[in-house]
């Protein structure tokens, strides 16, 4: 760090020391470059900057030690995550160029909608690995509601269970219907509290869906009524004309996530549960802004900031 | 003899210009005279102009006869003018009153504080944020308010500061109104024959006007008759005593003969009819007060460093937004980011809340000054004072009383010393010798002052007198010594007298005594010393009458030369007591034919007079010098008179000579002696007027104790602009309309408020409000107090700058969230960091600042580049360290370790993002990293709060340590507990998190920056203390501001 001192003998000095440095070897230029006295200089930098590094990266050494590698420091409502997962959607539009759009727009033609396919492939790729199947991998197990996962074991999910769409079938995008993939963001610790009783559901719920819900509950069969634990989802268009445009909707495996896969621990090799949403006729050449929605009890919904639920759009040309 | 001769300069416009016909407003062709001139001619007339003004003053009236007088003006003594041709003459000139100085409008005023320096910058860093707001509303969907509420942030601090130090200007600047003197002067008038009684103001020239004593001169006039008539000129010439007047001419000067008198004086004595020769701006005091106007008054000390501070500011602030632009567009952002980015920089880098804080600082010091009865008229000249390295000082009625009073007394052959203290707390005489008896006999009843009526209860020394200044000494002696005057006069009856007139150079009164038993007259009779003493045969020396031998007279002569030398006015006594045989009881005396004896008296004693220097100067020039500051006397009065009070006073000190006295001890001639042996010099006023800019320079440089006397108002301004040629601050202290424009162009003016006229309170920076010189060592240790505080305060806010924009810095270089946001960065600048930096200006002084040497205003800056690496570089990055570390600390405890953040900043700012994942695999919504984002903004403006805390303790001190100045600023302690509770407030008060984006924080997120706060106080304190080991040495040079 070279100082202007107003000086004028300060500056002299350094004139002087400057001249008899070019008179040494290199031997002795290469310790003074290491190590300057005269100047307080490490490694041609003021000392004092290693000093400030060297202390700013003890500190964070020592508080690393405090963290622990599997488990975040702050769970849930201790921490700023909280306790309302949103939903996340596949594929994403958002992209390095183009970070900021939540639009999945494409044509019929094979060029216009690979790019999607290509996304929710590679996607879907880290839920098709050898390794995965259950009884060959080390901790993955075939999870129902009666036989939920033991701490450290990760639930199968099985992508060939998403109806039509597949890799084989270009995930629809060729025949204009696509396919949206839904996912619950995973929260350390987080314990759903499921929607029970049918007379105690929200009344922005969709009608199918409470009627779903009834009959899971008005059920006699036991193993029905436990699938009343599941994080429920529905999409739906956000104004009156996007749900006209929408078309008919379908989920695969089951309109929601299955409540087994919760809490997530961050055992090796989770999988996120999956829902796949199948537009069977959007309407084409319109923008439809689309919401999809988590349904639980202790999921609190804003409309304002997005809160339990995920926006995007979609245009079909 | 033409006025060439005179002067040397054959070609002076001026002569050439002089109307010998009066003037008929009409150009050569005969048209009337047009008003209109375009402003080129009028600007060249304005430079003219003040040349002209600094000229000597230049007329023939006092030379000419009186016949040609007459004739010029058109005018008889007996008659005056007629009517209509006064009412002519008035129409062409105008009346008789000076043009008030152009008064600056209102709104220029406020319109300079409000776009003055530091406010440009302000303005511009808010222009800035509106046009990045305006870009970002264009090409972006959902853009950020951030940038509109800084610039609207910064419009408002500006207007507010503006306003505030606006209403403080004003404040003082009402006061100033309140001094002036608006009693109308009236005038006795002749014209066509008769006498009028008219308002000053319609006064023309060529108007025959009659003066008497205790009027005040209504214009500049030449005298055609006068009885024993004498004026005060001391406001225009700085002259103490009263000069007489006569109709003849006596020196080219005209300040200087003795036909003319001026506007503005004092008539004290007598009688005198006059033709006025100038009115109104034309007289001589109306040229002194144009003069002082036309000056320009530059820039303070204090606001050219502030212009040095802002280009510092500007130069690294544009520094580091270019550098950043190019850099982002190196690393692929699109243009228009890059601009944002590089507006955001700027705009970071300017100090909002220094403007205020710097306001705030000069308010307080002209506050605590006020309280000490200095009125300071600007707030920046508060600081000037302490930058000062030469002081200009007026001596009568700043450095003296301007009251002439008894000083010695040489009685039984000793010189006794009488008290001139204003309080007579000083030595005290003995008052029981029949010599003493005898002289103050004589003092007493050869007087004709008296005290004025309705004055019990006013001390004896603050009465006022009617009578000139010299009785008028020895009457307030007397009555000290005495006691009741008059009631002594009455018991001695004076039965005639013979008033003093110049020829005899003495007075004389006959008296009745009050002895019942002796019916002898006493004859007493006082005058100049050497008349006294040949008219006397005897002497009376320790109670007996002696014959006055050459031994006596030897002996009177010393005595008369060393009170001489001290430049005092001596005065003799001698009385006698007349035979009854001769001059029985209801003899008839008679004084224009006197038919008693003149000679023979007994010679009593001598009394000398001077007007002394005020009780608080010796001291204050005392403190001055060991300040430092180099004192000059500048002052119309005899040499004398002037170097007198100047030892007196210690403005020349013991032991120092001028070239006069080497040469006097030496015997040698003046010549011969090497003026470099001289450290003091005595300048006369004529000698000045010959001398060229640089041996006037020469004589400024080579000697530190100098007095000017009987210098003009122009050559106080040419003194003045000389020592500010050798590169010196100079402060001008003075009373009169003379010393005005040495006051303006002074770099600080101060005037008397109380004996000070209208138009040196007009023209300087600092008023007196109690005439008490010693408030200006008070105002040098206040302006070099605050110069240095002023320099904390400024490291202190600069300090925070490095951990505001580093975060941002880091944003575009390493693609991480955003660790402080702007709202934040205007709670600190505004909000915690304003109460501590201004608590910086109570600081108390680290050494004994009245023992240094004035500051070089070309190398002490305010702010230097080692003030600028300190708080930049070597504070400012243990800050950001710290902020940067209890950012991370909080990540990482929320799930996001380093090295997930590195490159995550277009997807973290994404709203199409909501399943954002961590190190731990959670996803995060864009609201709850946006909390999270957030969280973190409030725990690093917290971390900055913190490690200010100690940067505050570091910059209390810039030499000592820590330990030794104590904590007794409470202010500062204040200013502390302050910042940290409003830190509190803005975290954990709910609702914070909807309208500010601050959120409350866990009690362990104050721990981070813990120890790089005690890092920041080791660091300062080890720096410090190997500062005061090695005094000099590299570590002063690099970090000593």
């Amino acid at each position: 760090m070279s100082v202007n001192s107003d000086d004028p003998d300060y500056l002299a000095e350094l004139y002087l020391l400057q001249l008899e440095r070019e008179k040494l070897n290199t031997w002795e230029k290469i310790k003074l470059a290491i190590y300057d006295a005269d100047r307080g200089e490490i490694f041609g930098k003021d000392s004092r900057r290693w000093v400030l590094a060297a202390m700013s990266l003890s500190f964070w050494w020592i508080f690393s030690l405090t963290l622990n590698p599997r488990t975040p420091k702050h769970l849930t409502s201790d921490s700023l995550i909280g306790t309302n997962p949103g939903l996340g959607f596949r594929p994403s539009p958002s992209t390095e160029d183009n970070v900021l759009s939540s639009l999945i727009w494409f044509r019929g033609s094979n060029a216009s909608y690979s790019f999607w396919i290509q996304n929710l492939i590679k996607f879907l790729d880290v839920y098709k690995k050898p390794g995965q199947t259950p009884g060959q991998g080390q901790n993955i197990h075939n999870c129902y509601y009666n036989q939920p996962p033991s701490p450290g074991q990760v639930c199968f999910v099985d992508v060939k269970m998403l109806g039509p769409c597949t890799e084989e079938n270009f995930f629809m995008y060729d025949r204009a219907s696509p396919c949206i993939i839904l996912k619950l963001n995973k929260i350390y610790g987080w314990k759903p509290k499921f929607y029970t009783d049918p007379n105690r559901l929200p009344n922005d719920m969709p009608f199918d869906l409470k009627n779903h819900i009834r009959d899971l509950a008005n059920s006699s069969d036991q193993a029905t009524r436990l699938e009343l634990n599941t994080v429920w989802v529905s999409c739906k268009g956000e104004s009156p004309a996007d749900a006209e445009f929408i078309g008919p909707l379908k989920y695969y495996p089951k309109q929601g996530f299955p409540g087994y896969f919760f809490p997530y621990e961050n055992s090796e090799g989770y999988l996120s549960p999956l829902v796949a949403v199948y537009f069977q006729r959007p309407r084409t050449g319109i923008l439809i802004n689309i919401e999809c929605r988590a349904w639980a009890e202790n999921i609190k919904y804003r409309q304002k900031d997005k809160q339990g639920s995920v926006h995007f759009e979609l245009m079909i040309d | 003899m033409s006025n060439s001769d005179l002067h040397g300069r054959t070609d002076s416009y001026r002569t050439a210009t002089i109307p010998y016909l009066p003037d008929d407003n009409k150009t050569a062709d005969g048209k009337i005279k047009s008003r209109r001139k375009n402003a080129a001619i009028k600007k060249q007339k304005k430079v003219d102009n003040l040349d002209d003004l600094k000229q000597e003053l230049d007329i023939d009236y006092h030379k000419i006869t009186v016949e040609e007088l007459y004739q010029r003006f058109g005018t008889h003594p007996d008659t005056g003018l007629t009517h209509a041709k006064a009412k002519e003459i008035l129409e062409r000139d105008g009346p008789n009153s000076l043009t008030p100085p152009k008064q600056t409008p209102e709104w220029v005023k406020f319109c300079k504080q409000l776009f003055g320096g530091f406010a440009l910058l302000l303005w511009i860093g808010a222009i800035l944020c509106f046009i990045a707001y305006t870009i970002l509303v264009t090409t972006v969907e959902e853009p950020s308010d951030d940038n509109l509420y800084l610039g609207i942030v910064l419009t408002a601090v500006v207007i507010v500061t503006g306003i505030f130090s606006y209403y403080q200007e004003a404040k003082s600047s009402a006061i100033m109104d309140s001094f002036k003197n608006l009693v109308p002067q009236f005038a006795l008038v002749i014209r066509q024959g008769e006498k009028l009684t008219l308002k000053a103001e319609d006064i023309v020239v060529g108007d025959v006007v009659e003066i008497k004593f205790g009027d005040r001169i209504p214009a500049d006039i030449r005298i055609i008759e006068c009885r024993g008539f004498k004026v005060d000129n001391s406001s225009l010439t700085g002259e103490s005593e009263p000069q007489s007047r006569s109709v003849e001419f006596t020196h080219e000067n005209p300040l200087e003969t003795k036909n003319l008198a001026f506007f503005s004086t004092n008539a004290v004595e007598g009688t005198a009819k006059g033709v006025v020769i100038s009115c109104g701006d034309n007289t001589v005091m109306g040229r002194i007060a144009g003069l002082a106007s036309g000056l320009d008054t530059g820039e303070t000390p204090i606001a050219k460093e502030i212009h040095h501070f802002i280009h510092i500011i500007t130069g690294v602030a544009v520094f580091l937004g270019v550098s950043f632009f190019i850099i982002a567009f190196l690393l692929g952002y699109n243009w228009l980011d890059a601009v944002i980015f590089l507006i955001g920089i700027i705009v970071a880098n300017v100090p909002e809340g220094l403007l205020a804080t710097v306001t705030v600082c000069l308010t307080l010091t002209a506050k605590r000054m006020a309280s000490k009865n200095c009125l300071v008229k600007n707030l920046e000249a508060v600081e000037t004072l302490g930058s000062t390295s030469t002081i200009c000082s007026d001596k009568t009625g700043t450095l003296t009383q301007n009251r002439m009073t008894v000083a010695h007394m040489w009685f039984d052959n000793q010189i006794i010393e009488a008290d001139t203290t204003e309080d007579q707390s000083g030595v005290q005489y003995d008052r029981t010798s029949p010599g003493f008896k005898a002289l103050s006999r004589i003092a007493t009843l050869c007087n004709r002052a008296e005290f004025k009526g309705a004055q019990e209860g006013v001390p004896i020394l603050k009465k006022e007198v009617n009578g000139d200044a010299s009785e008028a000494a020895l009457l307030k002696c007397m009555e000290l010594a005495l006691g009741d005057v008059m009631s002594i006069r009455r018991r001695n009856r004076k039965v005639c007298e013979i008033p003093f007139n110049s020829t005899n150079k003495y007075q004389i009164s006959i008296h009745e005594t009050e002895d019942a038993n002796d019916p002898r007259y006493l004859m007493v009779m006082k005058g100049a010393p050497e008349r006294i003493l040949e008219r006397c045969s005897t002497i009376f020396i320790g109670g007996k009458e002696k014959v006055l031998d050459e031994e006596l007279k030897e002996a009177f002569n010393n005595a008369y030369l060393e009170l001489g030398g001290l430049g005092e006015r001596v005065l003799g006594f001698c009385d006698f007591m007349l035979p009854s045989d001769k001059f029985p009881l209801g003899f008839k005396f008679d004084a224009d034919d006197p038919n008693f004896p003149l000679k023979g008296m007994r010679f009593v004693g001598l009394m000398s007079m001077i007007d002394p220097p005020r009780a608080a100067v010796p001291d204050a020039v005392a403190k001055c010098r060991s300040a430092g500051i180099k004192v000059i006397m500048v002052t119309g009065d005899h040499p004398i008179t002037a170097k007198a009070i100047a030892k007196s006073v210690g403005i020349i000190s013991e032991g120092n000579e001028t070239v006069e006295d080497i040469a006097q001890r030496l015997n040698i001639p003046v010549a011969e002696v090497n003026p470099r042996d001289a450290k003091a010099a005595v300048v006369h006023g004529t000698e000045l007027r010959d001398l060229s800019s640089e041996v006037l320079d020469e004589i400024l440089r080579y000697h530190t104790e100098i007095v000017f006397a009987r210098t003009s108002p122009q050559q106080k301004l040419i003194i003045v602009e000389g020592c500010q040629r050798l590169g010196a601050i100079v402060a001008v202290t003075g009373d009169g309309v003379n010393d005005s424009p040495a006051l303006k162009k002074a770099d600080i003016g101060v005037a008397m408020g109380i004996a000070g006229s209208d138009v040196s309170k007009q023209a300087a920076d600092m008023i007196l409000l109690d005439d008490n010189f010693a408030s200006i060592v008070t105002g040098v240790e206040e302006g070099r107090l605050i110069f240095d505080n002023l320099k904390k305060s400024i490291a202190y806010t600069l300090t925070s700058n490095i951990p505001e924009i580093s975060p941002f810095l880091a944003f575009i270089l390493l693609d991480i969230p955003l660790p402080l946001g702007t709202v934040t960065i205007l709670c600190i600048d505004l909000g915690t960091d304003m109460v501590p930096a201004i608590s910086l200006a109570y600081e108390e002084a680290e050494s004994d600042i009245m023992k240094r040497r004035p500051r070089n205003p070309f190398t002490d800056k305010l702010v230097n580049e080692r003030l600028i690496s300190m708080a930049y570089g070597q504070i400012g990055f243990i800050q950001a360290a710290a902020g940067f570390f209890v950012y991370f600390v909080i990540m990482a405890e929320n799930g996001f370790l380093p090295g997930r953040l590195f490159g995550i900043r277009k997807q973290w700012d994404s709203k199409a993002i909501n399943d954002l994942s961590d190190s731990y695999g959670q996803e995060w919504t864009y609201r709850d990293r946006k909390a999270l984002e957030f969280t973190c903004h409030t725990a690093f403006f917290v971390s900055i709060v913190v490690v200010q805390w100690t940067d505050l303790i570091a910059c209390k001190t810039r030499r000592n340590s820590i330990f030794h100045q104590g904590m007794r600023n409470w202010a500062l302690n204040f200013g502390l507990v302050f910042e940290t509770v409003l830190a509190c407030i803005l975290s954990y008060t709910p609702g914070m998190d909807k309208g500010l984006r601050m959120y409350p924080l866990k009690f362990e997120w104050w721990l981070p920056p813990m120890p790089f706060m005690v890092a920041i106080f080791i660091y300062d304190e080890v720096r410090r203390f190997y500062l005061r080991r090695n005094p000099g040495g590299w570590l002063e040079k690099e970090t000593y501001y």
